[in-house]
């Protein structure tokens, strides 16, 4: 038997994520390889303080690309969320360093600043009809425009130490050891949850080999993962919001109404509306997610550097879509995974890192990622025969 | 008479082994006018898809002589060249351009810098306006100034540009005012009298009668008959265009009418373009519980916006009172109307009925999701018992309830936004077209699907193309033209014939 490119083809577009998880091992290969460096006593690409350091450049692009992918699969776009994750960011930083609130007032004005200012680029967008594309242009003057009045264009320092831990501190070795148990119990259990249910209305289940296989790769992921970081510092506090946010937006991706809604609403905007579907309220509840997700990342940011800076978050909004799309979502509307759009930011990151290490110029790593944000997207076109 | 300018065939195109036209004829001298007729779907556009080669040469078999000699034009560029211009239904203009640089859309005259020779464009355009005696329109200004009938007018203006010998106007004056329309039949006329040959597709006979000289009808893609409309009556046209006989494929069954549940007063509905224009107009009716209310009426008639105003999905201006139980409520969208017990399975199932990417069952359960929600989370075993037992109930064939619902044949997905739509329990039931591109087995499906519901209480509003479908289903037939309601019969004793005059607008044969 021979395998054909038909053959990979069907494999790499229903296990897409496979196929971007060859490509990581991919990059880290090449990365370990090319700063393999003998009397250092091995690759330095390859360190758990490394893999440390990447997740947590990722983290924040991760924030905002979880909910893009949902902007992007109901249809529309958000340039703004650079701008506005630094206009959030800015408010932290006045908030804390010259006002001196305590850090849970500062947290939630901010996550409700963020909503509200989602919403109404959702708001209008939805309602008033006017493109996204046009409003969050717009919105992206605006919400830079308005940091710079705020921070007068100059450095907010230095952040408090409780703030600081959101962005730089980093979890116990015990409990990341133990959130780590607690997740694969959870795991085991919802994937037998969902065998026994689909058994029950006769769906075709995999077989209990593949299933158990499935679940010893998952256990050992989450293993390696958390005793890589544990043997640096533990798991990095951005990290592990993160992972929250991961598992959070894929429960509402597949399990909620709101979810559902999103999908079909991007698919097919008008047989949604015509099933009874408030489709404008779903557009402006998936624009009201990403001003959460821009909070959090502006918080997160504005943490790590223990300042708020009048340029922090510029071109994020770039790198959090191009996760997005390298991620496997797709540009018309109704495909894409939250899980996607962070190996997408994972490789993106990954780039950063690696060509950082290796001291490769500026201009070339921008070029790299722009090559490799095409050559992307022309893979999954090609893998799923869309070819005109 | 003189030499043919045209010949057609024994034209046959055939769609996936079906045949859509077989073996049709057509004939067309100098300065004759030929009305072709037909049901909808009874395949002139194809006819003219052919002609017109946007089905090239080799896609369908017979013979096209032009001139005496094989037309050999493999796109509608070729065609335009030898001579044969068509004016589609809807409009093709660009609206932001001129009247003048539509009209030399693609043929410019440039001057020798190579930049466009606006002052001969505008000039040569001024004098076709004379010659179509419309010399008050300005030509530099955009096209969209100007009402939807002065556009098609335009239109024809291009094509003289073009030099036409053959001029094929498809349904011309379906979005023309009755001033309109008169110009463009004596502008027709003078053509003739030029020596311009013309073949004119209208569902309005007195037009037909008017302006052709001879008849050709067709049906179910055959050729009926071709004669001198000297010797016709728009009677016999419509005899011809119906005369199939009426096989037994309605599941009839007894069901009981109640008292009025729903009704719509005084349903006006606007154009979204022109928006002068009225689509419905002051149109009335009552809906009774357990009825099966059926709307006939000509393709244009109204019948879709005025489902689309009951259901709160008409984009532009539309006015008129929607009763339920007595009761008048508010559809602003179709949220509304499913909310208060109104569904609607709209007419074109790819654009507004199926979501693609998504499963049969989730698009099922799209309408009611929040059924099947515990504490937030949609509970995905209460969910797939519900999408079982409605892929059971309606004979949904499909390998796997969650297979996309993109890759089900076409009365599967008809089934599927079926059962979509009745997941509410709607107490009215707005069926557009509902076994448009459906296979006869699935229509069988969907027909007695529709007096179950009738006999559940269900009131039913079906649109329907097919005057078969309409007799065969309906207790009370609307029959809508343009825009209005121009008879509420009972169905007994009702014939094709007589909706059919209806719905042209022969007054005298409507029932009192």
């Amino acid at each position: 038997m021979t395998l054909t490119s038909r053959d990979l083809r069907t494999f790499l577009s229903s296990y897409k994520i496979v196929a971007l998880l060859i490509v990581i091992a991919v990059i880290w290969a090449f990365f370990g390889f090319m700063t393999y460096d003998a009397d250092l006593g091995g690759s330095q690409f390859l360190t758990a303080r490394n893999f440390s350091n990447l997740l947590r450049q990722m983290a924040i692009t991760g924030m905002l690309a979880s909910a893009m992918v949902f902007v992007i699969v109901a249809g529309e776009i958000d340039l703004s969320v650079g701008s506005l994750l630094g206009l959030l960011g800015g408010i932290a930083a006045v908030l804390d360093v010259l006002y001196h609130w305590p850090l849970a007032g500062t947290i939630a004005v901010v996550i409700l600043l963020g909503i509200a200012f989602g919403l109404a680029v959702g708001w209008l967008t939805a309602y008033q009809g006017i493109p996204s594309f046009i409003v969050t242009l717009g919105g992206m003057l605006v919400f830079r425009g308005a940091v710079l009045g705020l921070t007068g264009g100059i450095t907010v320092a230095p952040a408090s130490e409780g703030l600081k831990y959101i962005g730089q501190g980093y979890l116990p070795g015990v409990m990341g050891n133990a959130l780590a148990a607690a997740l694969f119990v959870l795991l085991v259990v919802l994937a037998f949850k969902t065998r026994a249910g689909r058994q029950k209305h006769a769906l075709p289940v995999s077989s209990m080999t593949v299933e158990v296989a499935r679940l010893v790769a998952v256990g050992a992921v989450i293993l390696g993962f958390v005793l890589t970081l544990n043997s640096y510092q533990g798991v990095p506090v951005p990290v592990l919001i993160l992972l929250v946010i991961l598992g959070v937006f894929t429960v509402i991706a597949d399990k909620t109404v709101f979810g559902r809604r999103i999908y079909a609403v991007g698919s097919n905007l008008e047989a949604t509306r015509l099933s009874g579907v408030n489709v404008n309220l779903v557009k402006m509840m998936v624009f009201g997610l990403m001003g959460l997700m821009c909070a959090l990342a502006g918080l997160t940011t504005t943490a790590r550097l223990a300042a708020g800076t009048p340029s922090a978050g510029t071109g994020a909004e770039l790198d959090a879509i191009a996760s997005c799309f390298i991620g496997g979502t797709s540009m018309r509307g109704g495909i894409g995974t939250v899980i996607g759009a962070l190996v997408g930011a994972l490789i993106m990151a990954s780039l950063d890192n690696g060509m950082s290490m290796l001291g490769v110029e500026t201009f070339w790593q921008q070029i790299v990622k722009g090559v490799i944000l095409v050559l992307a997207v022309w893979m999954d076109i090609v893998s799923s025969g869309n070819t005109r | 008479m003189a030499e043919a300018l045209l010949e057609m065939h024994g034209i046959t195109k055939e769609f996936n082994g079906v045949k859509a036209i077989d073996g049709i004829d057509l004939i067309v001298h100098p300065g004759e006018c030929v009305g072709l007729c037909g049901e909808n779907g009874a395949g002139k556009s194809t006819l003219m898809k052919v002609l017109s080669a946007v089905y090239p040469p080799g896609t369908w078999s017979g013979t096209i002589l032009w001139d005496g000699e094989e037309l050999r034009a493999r796109n509608i560029r070729e065609t335009e060249e030898a001579g044969i211009v068509i004016i589609h239904q809807e409009l093709m203009m660009v609206p932001h351009l001129s009247v003048a640089e539509n009209i030399f859309l693609g043929s410019e005259p440039t001057t020798r810098a190579g930049f466009v020779d606006y002052d001969t464009m505008n000039a040569r355009a001024a004098e076709l306006m004379k010659q179509l005696k419309m010399p008050d329109i300005n030509v530099a200004l955009p096209v969209m100034a100007y009402s939807g009938g002065k556009q098609q007018l335009i239109e024809i203006a291009k094509a003289l540009n073009k030099n036409a010998r053959l001029l094929i106007l498809d349904e011309p004056t379906s979005a023309l005012t009755a001033s309109e329309t008169r110009t463009l039949l004596d502008l027709v006329k003078e053509f003739k009298a030029r020596g311009m040959a013309c073949v004119y597709i209208s569902h309005k006979l007195d037009e037909v009668a008017e302006i052709a000289d001879t008849v050709t009808v067709i049906r179910d893609g055959t050729h009926v008959a071709t004669r001198p409309m000297a010797e016709l009556d728009t009677n016999e046209i419509i005899t011809m265009m119906v005369g199939r006989e009426m096989k037994n494929l309605f599941p009839r069954e007894d069901h009981e009418i109640g008292e009025v549940v729903f009704a719509a007063k005084n349903v006006t509905v606007w154009d979204t373009t022109n928006t002068e224009r009225k689509l419905v107009d002051d149109v009335s009716f009552e809906l009774r519980r357990g009825e099966i209310l059926g709307v006939a009426g000509l393709v244009g008639a109204g019948r879709t916006e005025l489902a689309s105003h009951l259901f709160g999905c008409w984009k532009g201006d539309s006015r008129g009172a929607v009763v339920l139980d007595g009761r008048e409520i508010r559809v602003k969208s179709p949220a509304d109307a499913v909310a208060q017990g109104i569904s609607m399975v709209p007419e074109d199932r790819k654009r507004h009925g199926i979501v693609p990417l998504m499963g049969v069952g989730h698009n099922i359960t799209l309408s009611v999701l929040k059924r099947f929600t515990r504490r937030g989370l949609i509970d995905a075993e209460d969910e797939m018992a519900a999408i079982q037992g409605e892929i059971r109930r309606m004979r949904i064939k499909t390998a796997q309830p969650l297979l996309p619902i993109a890759s089900l044949s076409g009365g599967n997905q008809q089934k599927a936004v079926v059962a979509k739509m009745l997941m509410p329990n709607p107490r009215v039931l707005i069926l557009d077209e509902p076994t448009r591109g459906v296979d006869v087995g699935a229509k069988y499906e969907i027909y007695k699907l529709i007096f179950e519901l009738a006999k559940q209480g269900v009131a039913v509003l079906m649109i329907s193309s097919e005057l078969p479908e309409v007799l065969g289903i309906s207790d009370r037939v609307l029959v809508m033209g343009e825009g209005r309601l121009r008879g509420d019969f009972p169905n007994t004793g009702l014939t094709q014939e007589k909706i059919l005059a209806a719905a042209l607008g022969k007054q005298e044969q409507v029932a009192a």
